[in-house]
């Protein structure tokens, strides 16, 4: 490949193939990927789990774990040192001086027994250093922030600090990889901005590799998808976001839920597929998921070619793909089936489907002999919801959205106030489907248990259980099987079976789909709302993610600290939204629009 | 810190009430006869009861506690029904050379758990023989060990010497390598040395394997924690992530094991030291225990067990200084 | 498992397991479990087995393993040594096997106890096992048994006394994480009574642990009841016993080896195979899980 661009890259990677054993098995994770990245530039690396974005930002760093015996092929130069063949002090100068780097994860990424300004200033600069470079990530009172330990500062500041290490040594190129993913939104549209900042000032090129085409669209300049370790497309953010050139990139960005989503179609999908099935068949990675697929792609894999775009303005956008450009296109455009309506319940003005008033829920932490004052998790909460109603419940981390599901549910004893729940109870699917179903049971034993109260005939019970999971889209043999031998998604449409097999006043979920690839969430979004139609029942959604709230709820409640600071009818809440928390939020909202 | 040292040092004198209690109840259902042991079996009933009286033993149970508390603190650990001396005095005579036994086992038991973490963790080579030999040596009883190094070393190879501590004359610590150090008379100190040898080795191995094993997977959790890579992708050499990176954080589980061995050790003396005629505490307890030796076996249990408690609280502070997060 | 994650915990379970596994494969792993089994039928059928009396002189004094009506060899005073090895291994193997289950039973039933009744219940209960936990077994146990005489049934309650406080802890532990899961408040949610809750979601969940760690334990047994043994603290002469045996030879070491180093190394025997098995029922079920 040549370069087009007239200045030489910060990083440049050619013809890099990646080939990684696991339990005696090698893999290639990265096939014959190019890559080169611009001094000044952001490049957003995007793959779903599984496509090679972390490995190939490793190998960058020349860090990649030796356990798992990496054989590479090709050449990867950093500040014109060969990452793959240099010796190790040479690649060590490079980690020193040019190289920063920012970890998924802030609660383990750092020392937990080394104080923040000695891991700041551990290679480069002193404590008055470490106290200006924590002022510069924007940490407040870093005179005091210096002298703590990781474990005293939240997610957020620790994410800061390791930005802090990253651009201690003035770095030509910072690899953050999925650097906000662990993060609560508000905090994340911080970081993003702080990242964009010390770009700015530092002139610094940024390798931001994230699985949110979202993310990636609110920082970076050019995009690039990746998949199964090869690259789909690459070109301008812009480009890459409004004029997708690539199958796999039309489906990320429709499956990506946001407050554009159509509301009244179904939630668009991407096939699902196995992990790792990809990069053991021939051809185009994605043939086996790709609506367009074509025979050739089976057969060959496509070269990253350019894309005859009409605005051939800037930077070149590539793609490799073996279809038009007008197919993809037409892929695109294509609109889902409307979404089942649920006929307008004759409202039953007897009783609500849940009542609660002036709910309070306080937890003493237990934390040894200390004695540390109780958190108040919920203060003075009233919330009634109406027979068939569909309420989302918006909140970030201690906000106490989960605290007032589990209080309706039962789970949990008001400190005070009083809850009252239709006659049916309620029921609740867990964010993490697998842990919420007894692993040593059955499906069909942890169905059945339900049904225990009615004390049904054993055909009868069997029947029922069948055409529930019919209902939801299992056939009858799963009542057979264990849960931990069913896949993620398997999982929790079994949890929402158990939950609906006999219809609950009210259908809690907490953020069940938040531990989900995006094309699943969408999957287990249009399974809860089709049960919702075909059952008429009350949804109460608890979500961190107010596209989701938008899409799953006719009326939102936007939670902060333990109180109801806002609620109106969805679509006041999203166009005007009154209190100043909700403003925050919704701006915080990633969204598929390139930024400027 | 201070909150932390006060509770810890709250706990370990709790712990020792509970030992201090549960010797005493022992104490009090035991089959021996503390007036009998005093008087002989002809004594006659008002001796009897009038010995009794004088020895507290017709008091009620609190306040027969107190007293024995009393006396525990005044250093009375009573007469020892076998050697009619007190106890206390049979304890200061052969405490030392447990000590030092105890002492030269636990740093060769340092020594060779570090090894065998290292070898693990670091994948050295040739070491796997070690290892293995070391695991199969602390699956066997330590007399069996013990009895295969006199075999070996005293009987086919001539090399080490099977039993004492290798003096005839008292030295005036009883710390032998000590005296003679300090003395430096360097043949006692050698004859010293080469009797410490095999029952420091069969006290050590059991334990070194124990400390290894901990010592090995906390250095391999730590070797693949993400804040080590953070260490590297600063462009740090190998050498200064392991000295300042790794070792803190995997030093933890080592030392609170490390603790537990060394007051396990102090069991472990009661065979390896009767295999050896080593002149200690554990050998004292073991001629005591056939002749139901009541007083003696208490305060060997009280003494050792004071240690124990001491040791653990001792490690647990030394953990709190080296992980901040624990002294919360 | 949550076993190796305790400090406290892990000095007693595993000399060979924890950290990686050897990749030894399900076939070795049945072999080594078929051990421990032929070793409780071993313990089971030494009387038929043994081929003489072992308490009573029957042949030459001291004659060396491989004599002819001697596999073992005899002792000092002419008894069969292969007949006091194989009656020892019963009372060693037996006595382990009581020790562990008696602290499986006692242990467990507090840990599920407190793991299940949780808040004052659970804290007290906890308190008082860490402060036995906190206590020197070993010295303990010896105390108990030389207070109450020494035979092996008060060695056995010595030991009983202290053993329980790991098993009430790991019991609990599981309980509580178990009880921490999703799926019990999902099962509470689906209408699940507290029985049922408890031995149908809860406690299915516990018995693997509890096996692995019963298991792992096994060996750490028969070497401390074998020292016990061997300091006095065991069956009275002539009754044969492992440890004991190998004390009342000691002076014949160097004339006659065999004599003191038979016993012994049928407590090696036993332990390397109570170690080697235990590991192999944890591989087993962390495989199935």
């Amino acid at each position: 490949m040549t370069a087009a661009t007239p200045v030489s890259p910060v990083a440049q990677v050619s013809g890099l193939t990646i080939t990684l054993s696991r339990r005696g098995t090698a893999t290639q994770v990265i096939r014959g990927l190019d890559l080169q990245i611009a001094p000044g530039e952001i490049l957003g690396l995007v793959g779903e789990s599984g496509s090679g974005k972390s490995v190939l930002g490793l190998a960058l760093l020349g860090l990649l774990p030796t356990r798992s015996q990496p054989m590479i092929a090709g050449s990867i130069q950093v500040a014109d040192t060969d990452m793959v063949r240099g010796s190790a002090a040479a690649i060590r100068a490079v980690l020193r001086h040019h190289l920063g780097v920012i970890f998924q994860d802030p609660m383990t990424s750092l020392n937990p027994t080394m104080r923040v300004g000695a891991q700041i200033s551990e290679v480069h600069g002193d404590e008055a250093e470490a106290i200006r470079l924590l002022s510069e990530v924007g940490v407040s009172d870093p005179e005091l922030r210096v002298r703590v330990f990781p474990h005293e500062l939240s997610g957020g500041l620790r994410q800061r600090v390791m930005a802090a290490i990253a651009v201690s040594g003035k770095p030509s190129l910072i690899i953050a990889d999925e650097p906000t993913t662990a993060l609560d939104v508000t905090v994340q549209a911080q970081l993003l901005d702080m990242l964009r900042d010390l770009r700015d000032e530092l002139g610094c090129s940024v390798l931001f590799i994230t699985h949110d085409l979202a993310v990636a669209a609110q920082i970076a300049d050019r995009i690039a998808v990746l998949y199964a370790g090869r690259l789909a497309e690459i070109g301008p953010a812009r480009d890459v976001l409004t004029r997708p050139t690539h199958p796999y990139t039309v489906g990320l960005l429709k499956s990506r839920l946001t407050l554009a989503t159509a509301r009244a179609e179904v939630l668009p999908t991407m096939r699902p597929e196995a992990a790792g099935v990809a990069l053991r068949l021939g051809g185009c990675p994605y043939h086996t998921r790709c609506p367009l697929v074509l025979d050739v792609c089976r057969a060959e894999v496509p070269e990253l070619t350019v894309a005859p775009l009409e605005n051939a303005d800037a930077a070149p956008h590539l793609r490799a793909c073996w279809r038009d450009l007008a197919d993809v296109r037409g892929l695109a455009a294509h609109h889902e089936p409307p979404v089942a309506q649920s006929p307008a319940l004759a409202r039953a003005a007897d009783q609500p489907a849940v009542e609660v008033t002036g709910l309070e829920v306080t937890f003493r932490p237990k934390s040894g002999a200390r004695r540390a004052a109780p958190v108040l998790a919920l203060k003075g909460v009233d919330l009634t919801v109406e027979p068939g109603e569909a309420v989302s419940i918006v909140g970030e981390s201690g906000s106490g959205k989960s605290t007032l599901l589990r209080v309706i549910a039962g789970i949990l004893a008001p400190t005070a106030g009083t809850v009252r729940v239709g006659e049916a109870g309620a029921q609740m699917v867990f964010q993490d489907a697998g842990s919420s179903l007894t692993p040593w049971l059955t499906v069909g034993e942890l169905l059945r248990e339900r049904l225990r109260p009615l004390k049904l005939g054993r055909a009868v019970t069997t029947t029922r259980i069948d055409n529930t999971l019919d209902r939801i889209g299992l056939p009858p043999e799963v009542a057979r099987v264990r849960p931990p031998e069913l896949s993620g998604g398997q999982r929790q449409r079994v949890a929402l079976a158990r939950a609906t097999i006999i219809a609950p006043a009210v259908l809690l979920c907490d953020e069940p789909t938040s531990a989900l690839d995006a094309s699943l969430a969408a999957t287990v979004l249009n399974l809860i709302r089709e049960l919702r139609a075909e059952l008429r029942m009350t949804v109460l959604f608890v979500t961190h993610d107010l596209a989701v709230a938008r899409l799953m709820g006719d009326r939102i409640v936007v939670m902060t600290r333990g109180t109801i600071v806002e609620t109106g009818a969805m679509a006041e809440v999203i166009a005007a939204p009154g209190h100043p928390y909700t403003r925050t939020l919704l701006a915080a909202v990633p969204e598929l629009e390139a930024r400027r | 810190m201070t909150r932390f040292l006060l509770r810890r040092l709250g706990a370990a004198i709790v712990l020792l009430l509970l030992l201090t209690l549960i010797i005493f109840v022992l104490q009090t259902i035991s089959p021996g006869d503390p007036v009998r042991a005093y008087l002989g079996v002809n004594a006659s009933p008002a001796d009897i009861a009038a010995k009794r009286h004088e020895l507290g033993l017709d008091a009620s149970l609190p306040v027969r506690y107190l007293k024995f508390l009393l006396n525990l603190l005044h250093g009375d650990l009573g007469i020892s029904f076998r050697t009619h001396r007190p106890v206390t005095t049979d304890l200061s005579d052969f405490l030392p050379a447990t000590a030092e036994l105890v002492a030269v086992a636990f740093l060769i038991a340092v020594v060779l758990a570090v090894l065998f973490a290292l070898s693990g963790a670091l994948r050295w080579r040739l070491t796997g023989v070690l290892r293995g030999l070391l695991l199969l040596a602390a699956t066997a009883p330590p007399f069996l060990l013990a009895l295969g190094g006199i075999v070996l070393f005293y009987a086919q190879l001539g090399w080490l010497p099977a039993s004492g501590q290798g003096a005839d004359t008292t030295s005036p610590t009883g710390i032998l390598l000590l005296d003679s150090l300090l003395h430096g008379d360097l043949v006692q100190f050698g004859a010293a040395a080469q009797h410490l040898v095999l029952p420091a080795v069969v006290l050590a191995i059991a334990p070194a394997v124990a400390i290894g094993r901990v010592l090995r997977s906390s250095l391999d959790t730590t070797l693949t924690a993400d804040h080590i890579r953070t260490a590297r992708a600063k462009g740090l050499p190998e050498l200064a992530v392991l000295r300042k990176h790794v070792a803190r954080n995997a030093v933890g589980p080592g030392l609170s094991m490390g603790g537990l061995q060394l007051g396990f050790m102090f069991a472990g003396t009661v065979v390896v030291e009767q295999v050896f005629s080593w002149p200690g505490i554990g050998n004292y307890l073991a001629a005591s225990i056939p002749v139901a030796d009541f007083p003696a076996i208490a305060a060997v249990t009280l003494v050792l067990g004071a240690f124990y408690i001491g040791v653990n609280a001792v490690v647990d502070v030394l953990q709190a200084l080296a992980d901040p997060r624990l002294n919360a | 498992m949550t076993i190796t994650d305790d400090p406290i915990l892990r000095r007693r379970f595993g000399r060979f397991g924890g950290g990686s596994g050897t990749g030894a494969s399900t076939s070795v792993n049945y072999a080594l479990v078929g051990l421990l089994v032929l070793v409780t039928l071993l313990a089971v059928f030494a009387r038929v087995l043994s081929p003489d009396d072992p308490i009573q002189p029957i042949g030459d004094l001291n004659a060396p393993p491989g004599s002819p009506d001697h596999l073992l060899g005899t002792d000092a005073i002419g008894r069969d040594l292969l007949s006091r090895t194989l009656w020892g291994i019963q009372t060693s193997w037996f006595a382990a096997l009581a020790v562990v289950a008696s602290g499986l039973f006692i242990g467990g039933l507090i840990g599920v106890v407190a793991g299940v009744s949780g808040g004052l219940i659970d804290s007290l209960l906890m308190r008082f096992t860490d402060l036995f936990l906190a206590l020197p077994g070993t010295l303990v146990a010896i105390a108990i048994a030389a207070s109450l005489g020494a035979n092996l049934t008060n060695t056995l309650i010595g030991i009983s006394v202290v053993w329980w406080p790991y098993y009430a802890r790991i019991v609990r532990g599981e309980v509580r994480s178990l009880a921490a899961r999703p799926h019990v408040e999902a099962a509470k949610l689906a209408g699940v009574g507290w029985f049922r809750l408890v031995f149908r979601h809860i406690l299915p969940g516990v018995v693997p642990t509890a096996i692995v760690a019963a298991s792992l334990d096994i060996g750490n047994v028969v070497l401390l009841l074998a020292g016990l043994s061997f300091i006095g603290l065991g069956q009275a002469e002539p009754a044969p016993e492992l440890g004991a045996d190998t004390a009342r030879a000691l002076d014949q070491l160097l004339a006659q080896w065999w004599v003191p180093v038979v016993p012994g190394i049928a407590v090696l025997l036993l332990s390397l195979i109570a170690n080697l098995g235990g590991d192999a029922i944890r591989t087993l079920l962390a495989g199935r899980r």
